[in-house]
């Protein structure tokens, strides 16, 4: 019989049995989490998914991680330390780690997993380019390490928490093929053990880990089987949980939140979205952005707290800078410095800048009215947005239109830059975010669609990436943040609230700040 | 009978054979390049020209169909690009979920909608004929994602009855009946007016005079009479339940083919998309093939032609 048929044949019978099997099977010590994606390969080095980061975050270890008040720490590397020039960094491994089959996870192995990461021939699309600053691994001994770099780059250490650069067993990858992609072999506190397409991701407690986080319990976890079940309706996961059939569900859909506030049986966890969720970004090459005054004149015409309430429904806040407070280099003085909201000031420098109002209201100059076009993407909180924003400028007497586009022409036409302004938004693990938003090589190609050419602007980046100091580093970024403002490029709305719903049951998680359940610590009822 | 069956099998070829050709051309149909497509905004031109070299794409289209269609006729429907598996082993893996939901959804279809429709039938006219024609609007204007909703919340979170996301014999209901219910409306309606009609008919009258009790006249002679039309649309809606699986198959979380095929198209996984359709094509023809063959078997006059 050809395979196809085989398997056919093979998983009707699956489906008929191991239904109820599986259902049998779990049951105490098994805690399951309803996802809303289906992963593509559960190899941090092949994968571009989110829900692959995330069993990753359990199934594997990276060589760094950053605590829950969101610092850097130990990972599987016990410490770590730069040279003076930022160009070489020395790691030091915690003893006696081994992968899930058994074999020790040293300096040599990181070395492989990281060389199989820049391997062109593992085309891999994310993890590659966290390693791509690398340009040599020396083993100093089994347990230490040296990674030379092309340039002083900050934001590498940052790379290496991300869960797309977990330590893979490299030789088993070899060995495997494609079929690592299936059940990888990597060290982390539970280990994967089967995946049924589609359905669900089964990882199984290894007990011989020992290697945890300080900050969590080191040893081996307490929870047995994290099952990750696959379930892409948002209503159903909401169903699933609240009829008890998983413990935990993330996302949990923001419009059932209200429905389990109140509800002793489970709990919600919210936390900020690691990036400004909806933001206006004016183009300087096309009138009327091209005047500083203009762009200014839009951030006090547009009141953003508006749209925390009616596009939010109030969960979330008001985004002042290029930053949210959830990334690390958030300067809290942006709230201030930020122009707020006061239509009378947008009058006055418009009326600078030559527009002034006629018999009805509208502003002119040289008889031409204020008019430009915002390119909207078609996602149901920018349409909403987009409305709000047309209101509040039609009440200063500024006429704008609304084009919504499909989401990659939109970043077309803004890489183009023949546009007046655009919505988008964006979320991130670092600040280094600014430096695809706003550096000069990336006019054209990256996301600065505001086309702000500025070697003022590109040294400031420049200097957060190079520089190692963490306070220097944070002294960078908030000028670039007052920069941002000062030249008025973007006009940010809001930052929304993200939901993890966990049952009363399950005691003992940690929510990192990185957006995921730490669940080394926990337990169920 | 066997000759019927053969000439039956000798028609599907042509479909056979378009659907493989759209299948193939798929590919080159979508606007854009589909390397590029595939590959996203970052790829490299090195990888655009990888790609394109191992999917074939740089030799002549007639040379690339043949190759496609040998290789489908192997079993091999090619490798997916997001995650490196034969594509005909991920179909194989899913397909599973899909059959059985079909079949318990077509099982509930023509148990429910023939029995309907005969009880409509008979009490012609009358409030249970109101009744069910009523019930058989609703199924057949309601949309399933709707349906599927509602009855989770009836079976599944007030009265506890089933399984919403588990798998099993009991996780099976609620999304078969929701799958099955437009197409048991479509197969009561229609029931109920070809029972009607023969019901009407001479051979009937004929019958009860002859004194046949009243049961065995509905079920034995007309019945059988009023099938033909039922089993006709019944393998129409065999098409209708594969398309519908997309749906109720993302509702109740299960892990077939339907969701396979939206992931698919999602992720531009074309080698993936272009082996669904062929399966999916191929699976339509070969229960069209199957309803004639039971056509036949219900009314002989056909296999006499």
């Amino acid at each position: 019989m050809p395979t196809p048929f085989r398997n056919f044949f093979r998983s009707l019978l699956a489906a008929l049995v191991f239904g109820s099997f599986a259902a049998a099977q779990s049951g105490q010590n098994t805690l399951t989490l309803a996802y809303g994606e289906e992963p593509d390969p559960l190899d941090p080095q092949r994968t571009s998914t989110a829900v692959t980061g995330l069993v990753m975050r359990y199934a594997g270890d990276t060589i760094l991680t950053k605590d829950l008040t969101g610092a850097y720490a130990d990972g599987l590397a016990e410490s770590w330390a730069a040279s003076e020039d930022g160009l070489t960094w020395t790691f030091r491994l915690k003893p006696d780690v081994t992968f899930h089959d058994g074999t020790p996870l040293d300096a040599s192995a990181v070395r492989d997993s990281i060389l199989r990461a820049l391997d062109p021939a593992t085309q891999s699309p994310i993890a590659g380019s966290l390693f791509a600053p690398v340009t040599d691994i020396e083993v100093v001994d089994a347990r230490t390490f040296r990674i030379q770099l092309e340039s002083s780059f900050a934001p590498f250490l940052d790379n290496l928490t991300d869960p797309r650069g977990a330590i893979v067993q490299a030789a088993a990858a070899v060995e495997l093929g494609a079929d690592f992609g299936r059940k990888p072999v990597m060290s982390g506190p539970w280990r994967v053990e089967a995946w049924e397409s589609g359905e669900r991701i089964v990882l199984v407690r290894n007990d011989d880990y020992a290697w945890g986080p300080s900050y969590t319990r080191t040893g081996a976890p307490r929870i047995e089987r994290i099952v990750f079940r696959i379930v892409p309706e948002a209503a159903t996961r909401a169903a699933a949980f609240e009829a008890g059939e998983a413990q935990v569900v993330m996302p949990f859909p923001v419009n059932d939140v209200p429905r389990f506030l109140d509800d002793a049986r489970f709990e919600m966890v919210s936390f900020l979205r690691k990036g400004i969720a909806r933001l206006m970004e004016m183009n300087v090459l096309v009138a009327p952005f091209d005047d500083v005054r203009v762009r200014r004149a839009m951030n006090h015409a547009i009141d953003a707290s508006v749209m925390v309430d009616v596009v939010l429904e109030g969960r979330g806040v008001q985004a002042y800078g290029v930053l949210p407070p959830s990334i690390w280099g958030y300067w809290e003085g942006i709230e201030d410095y930020a122009p707020s909201y006061d239509p009378d000031a947008a009058l006055a420098l418009l009326a600078e800048a030559g527009w002034t109002p006629d018999a009805s209201g509208t502003l002119r100059k040289d008889g031409a009215p204020l008019t430009f076009t915002l390119l909207s993407p078609p996602f149901d909180d920018a349409t909403r947005s987009a409305q709000i924003v047309q209101q509040q400028l039609a009440g200063i007497g500024v006429d704008m239109k609304i084009e919504t586009i499909e989401f990659g022409t939109l970043l077309e036409l803004a890489q183009e830059g023949t546009h007046q302004a655009n919505l988008i938004g964006y979320t991130y693990a670092n600040p280094d975010i600014v430096h695809l938003w706003f550096h000069s090589s990336n006019i054209g190609t990256g996301l600065a669609h505001s086309h702000f050419d500025s070697p003022e602007l590109d040294a400031l980046i420049e200097r957060s990436r190079v520089e190692t100091d963490e306070a220097v580093r944070l002294e960078a970024y908030a000028d670039i943040q007052r920069f941002v403002a000062d030249q008025a490029l973007w006009v940010p709305f809001y930052i929304n609230d993200n939901y993890i719903a966990t049952s009363a049951s399950l005691e003992g998680e940690q929510v990192h700040p990185d957006g995921f359940l730490l669940l080394n610590d926990a337990s169920l009822d | 009978m066997i000759p019927f069956l053969l000439r039956r099998l000798v028609a599907a070829i042509p479909v056979l054979f378009g659907v493989s050709l759209l299948a193939f051309s798929m590919t080159h149909l979508t606007p854009g390049d589909p390397v590029k497509i595939m590959l996203g905004e970052r790829a490299t031109a090195e990888d655009v020209a990888r790609l394109r070299l191992e999917l074939g794409l740089d030799r002549p289209l007639p040379v690339q169909y043949l190759s496609f269609v040998s290789r489908a006729l192997r079993g091999d429907l090619g490798t997916s690009l997001r995650s490196g598996q034969p594509v005909a082993r991920e179909i194989g893996d899913r397909i599973g979920a899909t059959a059985t939901l079909t079949l318990a959804a077509m099982g509930i279809a023509i148990l429910v909608g023939v029995l309907l429709g005969t009880l409509a039938a008979i009490q012609r006219s009358s409030a249970v004929d109101a009744l069910i024609m009523m019930i058989a609007l609703v199924g057949i204007s309601m949309p399933t994602f709707w349906s599927g909703l509602l009855l989770i919340l009836l079976f599944s979170l007030t009265l506890g009855w089933f399984p919403i996301t588990d798998g099993g014999w009991s996780g099976l209901v609620l999304p078969a009946v929701t799958l099955g219910l437009p197409a048991a409306a479509v197969l009561a309606r229609l029931t109920r007016s070809a029972l009607q009609e023969v019901l009407n008919q001479d051979f009937v009258r004929t019958a009860h005079s002859k004194g046949v009790a009243a049961t065995a006249v509905v079920a034995r002679h007309a019945l059988r009479n009023a099938l033909i039309p039922v089993v006709t649309i019944i393998g129409l809606q065999f098409g209708n339940l594969m398309a519908g699986s997309v749906i109720v198959e993302s509702v109740f979380a299960r892990a077939g083919i339907g969701r396979f095929a939206v992931n698919a198209i999602m992720a531009r996984d074309l080698p993936q998309v272009q082996g669904i359709v062929l399966f999916a094509g191929v699976i339509y023809v070969v229960i069209n093939a199957l309803v004639d063959v039971v056509y036949a078997a219900i009314d002989p006059r056909i296999s006499v032609r």
